[in-house]
């Protein structure tokens, strides 16, 4: 059973990664990142379920990376809506504040 | 007189600087006759003392005198204890350890005597006063330093003070191209120190530890003395390879090993000679530094690089300097040689003397490379040799710029006329340049060459063509400078003034000492080659 | 009674101190440092005699005085000491005496220079190297000393330093003898290594290579040892081919002419022939190049002297000519007859240097075509001049003639080829000297102010008095018929050198030759230009002291500017450029990263990915590797 799910989660980590890396709107970027980290929290609870030491701990955990995940988006669409106001764009090629 | 081993002499010597450079730091900036005069008396001092040690070290006895040891940085390692020793904690150590020795002592004395007269020359430094002489009395600190640790570590630390003190000496004060000098100072030295670095470290993690019996702990430690301990101990774990020890044995040094750290050090030290081809900083830096800097450079810095080489590269790894001797000796005659070469096509009288800095290296190297009683002593006399010798012209370079504002060789001449005593030292002091018996450049190339050709004949009688060539570059320069006609604007220059002669009186009489009676320096470092060598001969050679 | 040879340290320490004390006093005192500067060498001038006088009794041991350590090389030692023999004792006579008479001499010639003090401190100065170096007790002492009075040659040919032409003469100096010290400096090297016990005293080395000891060195090391040593002699003694700076040197003072560069520096090379004597006997190689060195020389210098027009070069070229002679005597095995021959030399070129510096002290040139007639006007001087002249030329009873008779005796025994060179040479030698005497003492006057010249003042005359009795007298000490000198100086262990048929030859060659110059530039019978006509280009290549300068221009100087050049050129270029080249390759690097640091968040992550990817491939890699 293992495989399958960590195979799920390693397409869907790609998939996120992919769009993180690729997209040009920053809001797919938020949401692929959020992908990923729903990759993850799928090999959390996969491994409390089918690891060498099932435990809940996985769990919890998992259920603690979905809540911090929200909060991280919440931040994130704040920070994407103060750029949008200053610069009028959400496209991330334009953003190059780090420059330097 | 009281013994001075009541006194911590060594830690007096290293700190009487770094008191002046705390006086200067409270003195006004713009009272520059202050300043000068602190900081003529702050290198007085050492050197006066460093005069008591001679007179108080006693020259038989070979090995570490005055010797002060205190525990520095003390640091708890956890490491999984293998327990065959019945060892329980492991620790790593550093020493406040400074010493000094046969091969130290002439070099400490030097430095002390050069800082000293290169805070005389610094009347003609023109800004910044303040700044100035804090640096230089911490560069003085670091090189004393550099030649009393016994410690890889604090020899590290203060190998790399008189870098920073340094590339800031250079970099604020020195001619038009200073900044660049300065940096091209940093990055070679710079490269070195990491060179060097990686070597101690791999001393130090093989055969820099004891196990203290009472508290039953290993002791990493760069100690001087263990490492010597160490190697030279047939049956310690550095010299036992692996099968010998039953399978494992992480502190075993092969022989692949001692070559490579034997390199390393090669390299990091001959950075700083410097050796072909990494030498080109060292022209930049006698072209555009300060020459009061120059001074210091050429008379004690560089030597740091032959005393690092001759105490961690030959000592340690008598085999391995052995073995690459004739590599040493190429090299030592290529520095001759090119030096040479090159001093004679030179257009500018500072540049003259560069070359001729490395083409006096080579002899030192020659002398290393001889491997043997007489070569070494060479190699010693020879860096005390050309650090007066070259102080002493850099001083007077010094002088003649502030008179004529130039030292292209083809804007000088006939200076005699109108600077007899500045000329008649400059003359001098090429004479000594070029090896005349009497004056102490000759004594330092006899004996190197005179050990050399035991070991190394042919190369010893090439070498010997260095002799012609330094003679010819030489004179060219310093005939042009001084002798020929003299240009109308030369004529009403002053001679020298009295804070000007006096250091150069004083260089030249120290020249004359040693040319004439070589021995005042001789025997200090005679029995120590025994103390040096004898551990780790008897072991490797079979003798 | 050997009280004073036991003290002859002190003989070198005078001048020494009135080397010390004019340098102390400065140029203001010039009349007390003419006085103090004399007394010195007075001082050793007495002292020497005594010696010498000590020496001559019957029961004379060498001596040598208490050594000092200089160097301690673990178990063995440098020292430095003195030593008196005969042939020492011989040497410091005619070092001081010389030196004594050049002081006074001085006094009158250099009067009007201003810087008169700092002559004689450079004379008290040479003096005090000159007899250290005779009385060194090892070669090492001896080196140092030999380097001394080169520089004080050097300090000396570069005295009018404002003349490029003395500053350029004076650098010639140093470096040409230079190159045969370097040699010399290998030869005691070399020595040090093979000696038993590293010994490098005299004593020592006598005893090794005579007394049957040489076993320990091989003759292949032992004519390595004397070759090099015989550099030292070339370079300082003006053999061919390092004879070219001797005859620039005439840029110094005449008064140095006379000490330095005819009497006692440029013997020292013979002198240092003498004492290592034994080495050289120990290999036929190296005596017969020695003996071949010296004949080419002698013949060589005596002709290029025929044609020069500078009344100093002439008497370099002879002295050249004449350092070729005792050079070759040395290599004939003839020890006496060489250092004979130095003792002679020493005064009648003294003589002749001094002479000559009289007359320019009086007419102001060098050049011999515009003096002419002087001998009416300048009695003292041409008398003398004529002594020395024919003393040089080898003419009985002059002192010239028995030295220069003993040497080609010895060559007659020895290699009849060498003896004709000699005779060759000394018929050159009569023809220049004749040629030179005539050219300036007889004829018409050819100077510009023909009224001014006038005798020179007593000071300068009385040495040349001197000189001049000296030179009559001072060949009798060695006859063919009573071998003194040599016995004396060889403990009997060298004949005396006689053949009838050498000393009429010489006699014949010498008379001859004055005769032929006086026909030549005397009467006037024989056109002067005669030959010249004849031979355009061999009086060229004479004036041209057989284009060796030119030579050495071309071939040494010019390749080592070249290579000089080129090396020059590859620090700048080729190790400059690889640093500049890791600087830009540095810089570039950094700014080929910097592109990568555009600001995306994007392209940052993409990095971190490949890297990330680079590190789990190297992990996993590693596994199957």
């Amino acid at each position: 059973m293992l495989p399958s799910y960590l195979t799920m989660a390693a397409i869907l980590f790609c998939i996120g990664l992919y769009g993180a890396l690729v997209k040009r709107n920053a809001v797919i970027v938020l949401l692929s990142i959020e992908l990923m980290l729903n990759a993850v929290n799928l090999n959390l609870v996969a491994f409390s379920k089918y690891g060498d030491v099932p435990s809940l701990t996985g769990q919890v955990f998992a259920l603690f990376a979905i809540t911090v995940a929200a909060a991280e988006a919440a931040v994130g669409v704040a920070v994407l809506i103060a750029l949008f106001r200053a610069r009028g764009t959400v496209n991330v090629d334009e953003f190059d504040e780090m420059k330097r | 007189m009281t013994d001075l081993t009541d006194l911590p002499i060594l830690s007096i010597i290293l700190v009487t600087p770094l008191i002046g450079l705390l006086v200067i730091l409270l003195l006004p900036k713009h009272r520059n006759r202050w300043l000068q005069t602190a900081a003529i008396v702050f290198t007085l001092i050492p050197l006066l003392l460093s005069l008591w040690l001679y007179a108080d070290y006693d020259k038989h006895q070979g090995g570490n005198s005055f010797e002060e040891t205190a525990t520095w940085v003390e640091v708890p390692l956890n490491k999984e204890t293998q327990a065959s020793n019945g060892v329980t904690s492991y620790t790593l150590s550093f020493q406040y350890d400074v010493g000094i020795d046969g091969l130290s002592l002439p070099l400490v004395i030097l430095t002390t005597l050069i800082t000293a007269m290169a805070a005389f020359a610094s009347v003609h430094v023109k800004k910044r006063w303040k700044a100035f002489y804090a640096w230089f009395l911490l560069l003085e600190t670091g090189v004393l330093g550099v030649f009393m640790a016994r410690d890889l570590f604090l020899f590290f630390i203060f190998f790399e003070i008189t870098l920073i003190a340094m590339y800031f000496l250079i970099g604020i004060w020195g001619y038009f191209n200073r900044e660049r000098a300065a940096n091209h100072f940093v990055i070679y030295n710079g490269l070195g120190s990491a060179i060097m670095l990686i070597a101690f470290i791999l001393l130090v993690n093989t055969a820099g530890f004891h196990i203290d019996q009472e508290t039953s702990s290993f002791i990493y430690s760069g100690s001087y003395a263990d490492i010597v301990h160490n190697l030279s101990d047939p049956s310690a774990w550095v010299n036992l390879a692996p099968d010998q020890t039953g399978g494992l044995n992480p502190f075993h040094m092969s022989a692949a090993m001692h070559t490579v750290i034997f390199l390393l050090l090669v390299v990091a030290f001959g950075i700083k000679l410097p050796v072909l081809p990494f030498h080109t900083w060292m022209l930049k830096v006698h072209n555009e530094a300060h020459p009061a800097i120059v001074m210091i450079h050429s008379g004690v810095l560089l030597k740091m690089g032959a005393y690092g080489l001759i105490r961690f590269g030959i000592v340690l790894f008598p085999e391995q300097a052995k073995d690459w001797a004739i590599v040493l000796a190429s090299l030592g005659l290529a520095n001759l040689l090119y030096g040479a070469l090159i001093a004679f096509r030179q257009t500018d009288l500072k540049l003259v003397l560069a070359y001729s800095s490395i083409s006096h290296m080579g002899i030192v190297l020659l002398g290393l490379a001889a491997f043997n009683q007489i070569g070494l002593q060479g190699a010693v006399f020879q860096l005390v040799s050309h650090g007066l010798i070259s102080a002493l012209l850099f001083l007077i370079v010094g002088s003649l710029y502030e008179r004529t504002k130039t030292t292209t060789l083809s804007e000088l001449g006939g200076l005699v006329r109108s600077m007899p005593f500045i000329s008649g030292i400059l003359l001098a002091g090429g004479l000594a340049s070029l090896g005349l018996p009497g004056l102490s450049g000759f004594v330092g190339e006899f004996l190197s060459l005179l050990g050399l050709f035991d070991s190394q004949p042919w190369i010893a009688g090439f070498s010997v063509i260095g002799v012609i060539l330094t003679a010819v570059y030489v004179l060219r320069a310093v005939l042009k400078t001084t002798f020929g006609p003299i240009e109308e604007r030369y004529l009403a220059v002053k001679d020298a003034r009295l804070v000007e002669a006096l250091p150069m009186i004083v260089l030249l009489a120290f020249i004359l000492l040693l040319g004439c009676y070589p021995s005042v320096l001789t025997d200090t470092f005679q029995y120590s080659v025994d103390g040096l060598f004898k551990p780790l001969l008897s072991l490797r050679m079979g003798g | 009674m050997d009280q004073l040879t036991k003290a002859a340290w002190l003989i070198p320490l005078f001048p020494f101190a009135a080397f010390l004390l004019l340098t102390a006093l400065g140029r203001s005192y010039r009349l007390a440092g003419v006085l103090i500067a004399s007394i010195g060498s007075l001082a050793s001038l007495v002292m020497s005699l005594l010696v010498f006088i000590e020496r001559l009794g019957p029961n004379a041991v060498d001596y040598s005085g208490d050594s000092y350590k200089w160097i301690g090389l673990g178990e063995y030692t440098l020292k430095i000491g003195f030593e008196i023999t005969n042939l020492n004792a011989l040497m410091l006579v005619i070092v001081t005496v010389v030196s004594f008479l050049v002081n006074v001499y001085s006094a009158g010639y250099m009067k009007k220079d201003e810087r008169i003090t700092v002559f004689y401190g450079y004379v008290a100065l040479f003096t005090f190297a000159m007899l250290g170096l005779v009385l060194s007790d090892n070669m090492l002492v001896f080196y140092i000393f030999w380097e001394l009075v080169g520089v004080c040659s050097f300090l000396l040919v570069g005295f009018w330093y404002a003349k490029p032409a003395a500053r350029a003469a004076a650098k010639k100096a140093f470096i040409v003898t230079r190159i045969g010290d370097a040699g010399l400096l290998l030869g005691i090297i070399v020595l040090f290594w093979y000696m038993p016990g590293h010994a490098l005293d005299f004593s020592s080395i006598h005893n090794v290579f005579t007394e049957g000891q040489s076993g320990t060195i091989t003759t292949t090391i032992t004519t390595s040892i004397a070759l090099l040593l015989f550099m030292g002699v070339i370079g300082k003694s003006g053999q061919f081919p390092l004879h070219v700076w001797l005859p620039d040197a005439m840029e110094g003072p005449t008064p140095i002419s006379a000490l330095i560069h005819a009497a006692t520096m440029v013997a020292a090379g013979v002198f240092l022939l003498a004492r290592t004597f034994d080495i050289f006997e120990a290999s036929a190689a190296a005596m017969h190049t020695v003996a071949y060195f010296g004949g080419f020389t002698a013949i060589f210098a005596a002709t290029v002297a025929l044609a020069q027009n500078d009344i100093k070069r002439i008497l370099a070229y002879s002295t050249i000519s004449q350092l070729g002679y005792m050079v070759m005597a040395m290599g004939l095995g003839s020890m006496t007859g060489g250092i004979f021959h130095l003792f002679t030399h020493a005064f009648f070129k003294a003589l002749l240097f001094l002479a000559a510096g009289s007359v320019i002290h009086a007419v102001h040139t060098q050049n011999i075509h515009e003096m002419g007639g002087l001998g009416s006007k300048m009695r003292i001087t041409a008398w003398t001049f004529a002594i020395g002249a024919l003393s040089l030329s080898g003419i009985p009873p002059f002192s010239g003639f028995w030295s220069k008779d003993a040497i080609l005796a010895s060559a007659l025994e020895e290699n009849p080829f060498l003896f004709a060179v000699g005779l060759a040479a000394a018929f050159c030698t009569a023809l220049y000297m004749s040629r030179l005497f005539f050219i300036v003492f007889t004829g018409k006057s050819r100077l510009q102010q023909p009224a001014e010249v006038k005798e020179s003042s007593k000071v300068m005359t009385i040495p040349l008095l001197v000189l001049a009795i000296i030179s009559v007298g001072a060949g009798f000490i060695e006859t063919p018929w009573n071998g003194w000198l040599g016995s004396w100086l060889t403990d009997g262990a060298e004949d005396v050198h006689a053949s009838g048929a050498a000393i009429v030859a010489s006699i014949a060659v010498g008379v001859l030759g004055i005769y032929v110059g006086w026909l030549m530039y005397g009467k006037g019978s024989i056109e002067r230009g005669a030959a010249g006509a004849k031979m355009p280009w061999l009086v060229h290549l004479l004036e041209r002291q057989y284009y060796v300068n030119e030579f050495y221009d071309a071939v040494i100087v010019k390749t080592v500017r070249a290579v000089g050049k080129s090396l020059n050129a590859f620090d700048e270029y080729v190790i400059g450029g690889a640093v500049r080249l890791v600087g830009v390759t540095a810089g570039a690097g950094g700014r080929v990263l910097t592109r990568l640091n555009n600001g995306q968040t994007q392209t940052y992550g993409l990095t971190a990915i490949i890297g990330l990817i680079v590190i789990i491939a190297a992990i996993v890699g590693r596994r199957f590797w």
